[in-house]
Parts: C-alpha cells; structure tokens; sequence
C-alpha cells in the first residue's frame, strides 16, 4: 500500500510546442534548454518540491525520450522518494483499449489510477512552459480556505493584452462566475496560468463525465472548467503576482532569456529559499581567455569564451572562438561559434556549429526598422563556413 | 581472482604543510580548480574506473569531508552492494590512540577489507588532481605481474617532500627514496596511488603493524624495493600534487592554461562534484574579465585577471583581482586591489582594500575574515 498524499501533482508536459519550430522538431518543449543551465520544465519541478509537494506525474506523449532520460529518477529535483515522487507517465495500453492523450482532460483521465493509488484530497494541474517562481502551497492554502472545488491561478494582464487569454470574471470573493476564452471584450484582465487545484473527488467525476461524452475535446479549459461552472460547483480565483512567462513562441523565449540579464527583473534567481534545481552536466567552471570581451552576459559552466560576448545568454559547454561576436543571443548547451562569425538577435540550438565567418541574424543592410525579429539555427547540425541567416529567419526549418 | 577493485582513500595528510588552508577542513576536502574539492579527482577516477567500494580513512576535521561527501550520491556511490564508506578516526582496543600513519590507518579498517568482494586495492592519498584510468593501470599491473604498481609521474622536486623513484629498463623499480631539495631536472616522482592484489596487502599490513611499523612508504615499499616486483606506472598529462601553499597556488594557476584543463577535463571520464545548483554566472556592463576560470554563480563587475573564482563570488565596480584564487561565496567591494592571493571560503575584503602578496609567497586570508 502507499501512504496517502494531501496533494499530488500532475505535469501536462505533452505538448509538441509547433511555434517553437526547429527547436522542438525532437524534444518536447518543457525539455527545452533555458537560462544558460536549465530547461523550461525545470521552473515546474522546483516549484512543486519548493511548495512541499513531493509526488508528481509527469504526462509525456510528443518526443518523450528526451524529457524521459532529463527526468530520469527526479533526483535532481530532490524527487526520487521512497514513497512518492517523480513518475513519468506516457499513455499506455490497457486491457480493452489503448490511445494517445486525446487531450489535457483525458491525460488524467487516462492516469486516474496512478493518482487513485495515493488516494489524495486535492490534484494540482501544471503545465510544463511557464517560466515562474511560485508557491503552490498558498494556493492550496487558499483552496480550502475557500472550501472550493476549483482553484485556477490567475494573473493579471493590460487590458488590451486580455484577449489573448483565457479570462476569468470574478466576484469580489474570488469567486469565478464566467470563464471566457480569448474574449474580444474582455470583462476582467485576470488571466488563467493553466494551473488549477481541483478536490480530487469532484475532478474525477467530471473527467468521467467529459469521457462519456464523445464530442468533448477533452481539455480543461474548452470543457472541464466550462461544465464545472455550468453545474454552480465552487470555482475560484487564485490572484497571482510577480513574473511569469509563457514561452511558447520564439520571441517570447528570447525575451524570457533575456529577462535574465535585467537585474531588476523578478525573475531572480539567486533566491536561496527559492532555489530553481537541474539535472548537473558535471562540467568544469567556465573560462574566459585572453582575448574575450564580455559586456552584460550570463555564462555557464563548461563554457569556452575567446570572443565578444555582450547581452546574451552562453549554455553549458558553449564554444565561442577568438574574433567573435555573439550580441543579443542565446547559444545553447555545447553549442560552437567560429572564428570570425557574427551572431545577433538569434537563438543557436544546441550541439549546433556556425562556421567561420559566418553572419547569422544581424540586416544585411543595416538595422531594419521596427521589430528586429530573432534568427534560430537549429539543434544538432553544423554549418559551414560564411553561411548567412538573415535576422528573423529559421534555418533548416520544414 | 575477479579482476575488480575496491578503493581505500586517506583523506589526511600534509595539513600542516597547508598552514591556514586547511585549518578547518582535511586535505582531501580542499577547493580546488574553481568548483572542486581535492578529494572530487580521486573519486571521480576510481568511479570512472568501475570502482564503487571505496573506504575513506579520515583522522582530523572531518566534518567539511563529511559535508562534502554525503552518501556519494554525487559521485553515482549511493550503492546498494557498496558505495562509500567513512571512516573517523578509531581507536583499537589494543591501540593507545588515533593511528598515527598509513599501516595504523589500514589496519583500522582490515575487516572491511577484508569482507569486500573484490581482488584488488587502489590505495591513495586525497591529494593528487589528475585524471587517471585506473583500469589500464590494473591491466598493465596483472600483465607485468607486479607486486605493487607504484603511479609516478614526471615532474620536478619543489620545496616538499617526494618519493623519487628510479626504474630499471622494464620499467621496475630499482629504488626509492625521499627528496625534499628543489631539483632544475624532471624526476619520476610518486603519486602515493598504489594498485596491489588485496591479500598482499593485508600480509603488508598485518606483518608491519605487528612489527610496530607505520609508514606505508619507508616501511613497506621502500623494503619491497629489492624483490624487484615493483612497477612505476606512468600517468601522462596533468597531475597535481598538492601539499603546501605554493604548490596549491602553482597546481591551480596551470588549471588557466588551456592544454592543463583538457588533459583534467576533456575526456569522457568526468570529474564530479557535490551538486551545489548554483544559478549562472552573471557579467555587468562594465567588467573586464581575461584568462580566468570561474565558476557558476558569480557576479562580477570588475576586473578579473589571470584568476580562478570559485561559486558564488561576487566582484563589485571598480574592484581589480589579479593573480588570484578567490573561494566559494568571497566578497571583493568596490574599487579593492587584490593580487597573488588566495582567500578562503567565505571572505570579504571591504571597500579601497589594496592586497597582495607575490608569484611564490602567494598570501593567504582565512575562511570567514573581513578584511
């Protein structure tokens, strides 16, 4: 028998994350690298072992080898437990049937058992693409102080930025009396994080109820939520603030990346009581040479710098030759930048090599005006000497 | 025989030697090379060579070790059927007081050699940082049928105590001795790393020991000279002996030459750590960094030059650190000099601080000290 948990955790981290193109082509993308050391997946787990909760399944279905071996044991997160836990639940075949994750709902549906075994009060929902810092153990807090059915965190958003996301409307008590999503006049600028506490009970009977029905799309914000507010069950809003990012677009993960440089951002992440943890790539410390230049950069271990680094973000075991300049980027874990090559305004993927020369991101014809969009080269694939990527362009894109 | 080592490591030796380095902590458990500690290369290397048995003899100061080490999770030891095992120091009831030297120390500890599996024994001491494939030295050690395989390398004498080590054309040892005078010439110099079978060593021990002998070295080997069945072993590339603040000062400043750092670093056999999550280092808009090694978790502002900066230091504007070793969580403020230094973990030098020392008298401040 296991011991019974208050609150288990279960990490949506399924999703294929098409908007992120070449950098998802062969990992998931809470497996994507983050902040010099981390992957986006790693903001999720430290906050629920930071918040007390030490039992977490983890739902894989899109490139899942990679999250897989990342997660292995949870170790790193201090979640290989005698009972409880890191688990990484793919979908799998049962007696009658077997399927993919049809969607958010049906993945737990589909692991009712797994949570049943520790036979919890409450389920906490995540997903695995938000850069953040926060204590899930205020929510549940909140959660039973409330006596609800259904928290969902929620955090405030411009007005005019309102109709990108879902949107709870709430009573002055927190209590959400109409969710819309992306509303083209939103009523309220509290947005849904995609985190939800649910009383375990109430959940599973909806997420049988969703299952009978065959024109669900078996996703918690299109039907779960929508059915629970119809039936008057006790929905809240958990207020929410300091950072948070969704990362789900190039510039977005650019900008979250960069984040990092600004010191007066919230996302700080030197908090000792807050710490954000890492599977460890067991690299020496990072050298910095004779000749490199660095201005307003976060470097990681294992890093070679030879060249001009300034505003950017160098990964674990990035090389980054002598007459150099990498400016307004993000190179990824053992990532290489040749003599000579210009990098600005591009996310490099990892294990990548740019050749000698080479000119990637920056106008050819001087800074352009407006937006200055961000060039990607892909994970894994080396090229060649002097190849040029214009700025905005994804190289060896389908 | 099944051709599997076990590992005995003795985590003492030379402190006083380290003056105030190590003060608080045993030699083993000395930071080293930016993010380590001394002890980090001899268990990386008997991990990387398939040897998860390893005891620890420890005699003084401990507790950093103890720290440090844990369950050895870092090191992929939190074994089922091994792992690591410490040893503090322990009084035998027929012994008057803690051992004094290495035949003392390893018969402390005979029962647990003596219960575990394995055939052979790497015997060594917590003071070398090289990167070394013990299982080639076993296979050279089973193919010369060596008594004991004694790993040397070529260096010159400084100002410490050596075993210099002459071998005979096969490659035996035709003698052994101690040398403390600088020499201008390369010796073949010992690592104090022995590979030997495990009942020769508990024969070794026991015979010693009941002849009041302690010094491994002097009492044994030295004496096994003239059986001819010693072997030097040779290790290429980078190895370190560290046992007094000029050769620490020294070791660690060759770790800024590029060639040093892929013969410790570059290979599939990784040198692990205890696992600190530190975040990335951070670079400010007005710093000036050349040929240095720093570790994650820094925040530097100033000038940094020919040094090595362990975790979680941080450099304020205007400060200039050249030709220094600055440990874990150490402080330099605002417009501070500070040259040929090492300071000790957790140090802070306050604001307009001129410091420095010289090339071969490197000056020390000790752990926790504002200055």
């Amino acid at each position: 028998m296991f011991s019974r948990k208050e609150c288990v955790a279960m990490l949506l981290a399924g999703g294929q994350g098409t908007r992120l193109g070449v950098l998802t082509q062969k990992v998931a993308k809470p497996a994507v690298p983050f902040g010099g050391k981390y992957r986006i997946i790693d903001f999720t787990l430290s906050n629920t072992i930071n918040s007390g909760i030490d039992t977490i399944g983890v739902l894989t279905q899109y490139q899942p080898f990679e999250l897989n071996q990342y997660i292995g044991n949870g170790q790193p997160w201090d979640l290989d437990r005698l009972n409880g836990g890191a688990f990484v639940l793919p979908p799998y075949q049962k007696a009658k049937s077997g399927e993919w994750y049809k969607g958010t709902a049906n993945a737990i549906y589909q692991n009712i058992d797994f949570v049943d075994r520790y036979n919890p009060e409450y389920v906490l929902i995540l997903s695995g693409d938000h850069i953040y810092k926060m204590d899930y153990s205020r929510m549940l807090a909140f959660h039973k102080l409330s006596n609800a059915d259904c928290t969902i965190a929620v955090i405030n958003v411009p007005i005019e930025e309102a109709s990108r996301f879902g949107i709870m409307n709430t009573r002055p008590d927190g209590r959400i009396y109409e969710f819309e999503e992306k509303p083209k006049n939103p009523k309220s600028t509290k947005a849904s994080m995609g985190i939800y506490i649910f009383t375990w009970e109430k959940l599973k009977k909806y997420l049988i109820l969703d299952e009978e029905d065959k024109n669900s799309s078996n996703d918690f914000g299109k039907n779960i939520i929508p059915a629970m507010l119809e039936a008057g069950e006790r929905m809240f809003a958990y207020e929410f603030s300091g950072y948070w990012k969704d990362v789900g677009t190039i510039s977005s993960l650019w900008e979250a990346n960069m984040d990092l440089l600004d010191a007066s951002s919230e996302i700080n992440l030197k908090n000792k009581d807050w710490k954000i943890y890492a599977r460890n790539a067991a690299e020496p410390p990072h050298f910095i040479g004779e000749k490199a230049s660095l201005i307003n950069s976060v470097i990681s271990e294992g890093a070679n710098i030879d060249g001009k680094v300034e505003n950017s973000i160098i990964f674990t075991g990035v090389t980054i030759e002598e007459g150099s300049r990498v400016t307004n980027s993000i190179i990824m874990p053992d990532a290489h930048i040749k003599k000579g090559a210009v990098v600005d305004h591009a996310i490099v993927g990892w294990n990548t090599v740019i050749g000698e020369g080479s000119v990637i991101g920056e106008p050819q014809d001087g800074p352009v005006g407006g937006e200055w969009k961000i060039a990607v080269m892909p994970p894994d694939t080396v090229f060649g000497s002097g190849t040029i990527v214009k700025a905005g362009e994804m190289a060896g894109g389908k | 025989m099944n051709n599997k080592m076990m590992g005995v490591l003795f985590a003492s030796g030379n402190e006083s030697k380290l003056n105030e380095l190590t003060l608080h902590r045993t030699t083993a458990s000395l930071p080293f090379g930016g993010r380590y500690r001394l002890i980090d290369f001899a268990l990386s290397n008997l991990v990387n060579s398939n040897i998860t048995r390893i005891g620890i003899i420890t005699r003084n100061n401990y507790s950093s070790l103890m720290d440090h080490i844990r369950m050895g999770r870092d090191w992929d030891l939190n074994r089922k059927n091994s792992g690591i095992a410490v040893f503090p120091p322990f009084v035998l009831n027929t012994a008057r007081e803690v051992y004094k030297g290495k035949i003392e120390a390893i018969y402390t500890i005979l029962d647990f050699i003596k219960r575990a599996p394995e055939d052979y024994v790497v015997v060594s001491n917590c003071n070398v940082a090289a990167n070394i494939d013990i299982v080639k030295v076993l296979n050279t050690h089973i193919e010369k049928k060596a008594d004991v395989t004694v790993l040397c390398h070529k260096a010159k004498v400084n100002s410490s105590l050596r075993v210099v080590i002459t071998e005979n054309t096969e490659g035996f040892i035709s003698d052994l001795h101690f040398e403390e005078t600088p020499s201008e010439e390369d010796k073949l110099i010992s690592l104090n790393i022995y590979v030997l079978r495990k009942d020769l060593l508990i024969e070794y021990v026991e015979n010693a020991y009941s002849r009041g002998h302690v010094d491994f070295e002097k009492d044994i080997l030295f004496k096994e000279v003239e059986n001819g069945r010693l072997y030097a072993y040779e290790v290429e590339g980078y190895a370190a002996i560290v046992d007094d603040v000029k050769t620490y000062y020294a070791e660690s400043m060759r770790l800024l030459e590029r060639c040093v750092r892929e013969e410790l670093f570059g290979s599939e056999a990784k040198i692990y750590t205890k696992i600190k999550d530190s975040v990335p280092t951070v670079y400010g808009k007005n710093c000036k960094v050349t040929n240095s090694l720093i570790a994650d978790g820094c925040v530097i502002n100033g000038t940094v030059e020919n040094s090595i900066l362990f975790r979680n230091v941080r450099i304020q504007e205007g400060a200039v650190v050249k030709n220094s070793i600055i440990m874990e969580d150490g402080v330099v403020m605002e417009n501070s000099t500070l040259a040929y230094a090492i300071t000790d973990k957790n140090v802070t030098i306050r604001e307009n601080r001129q410091i420095s020392g010289f090339l071969t008298y490197p000056i020390v401040i000790v752990k926790n000290k504002v200055v």
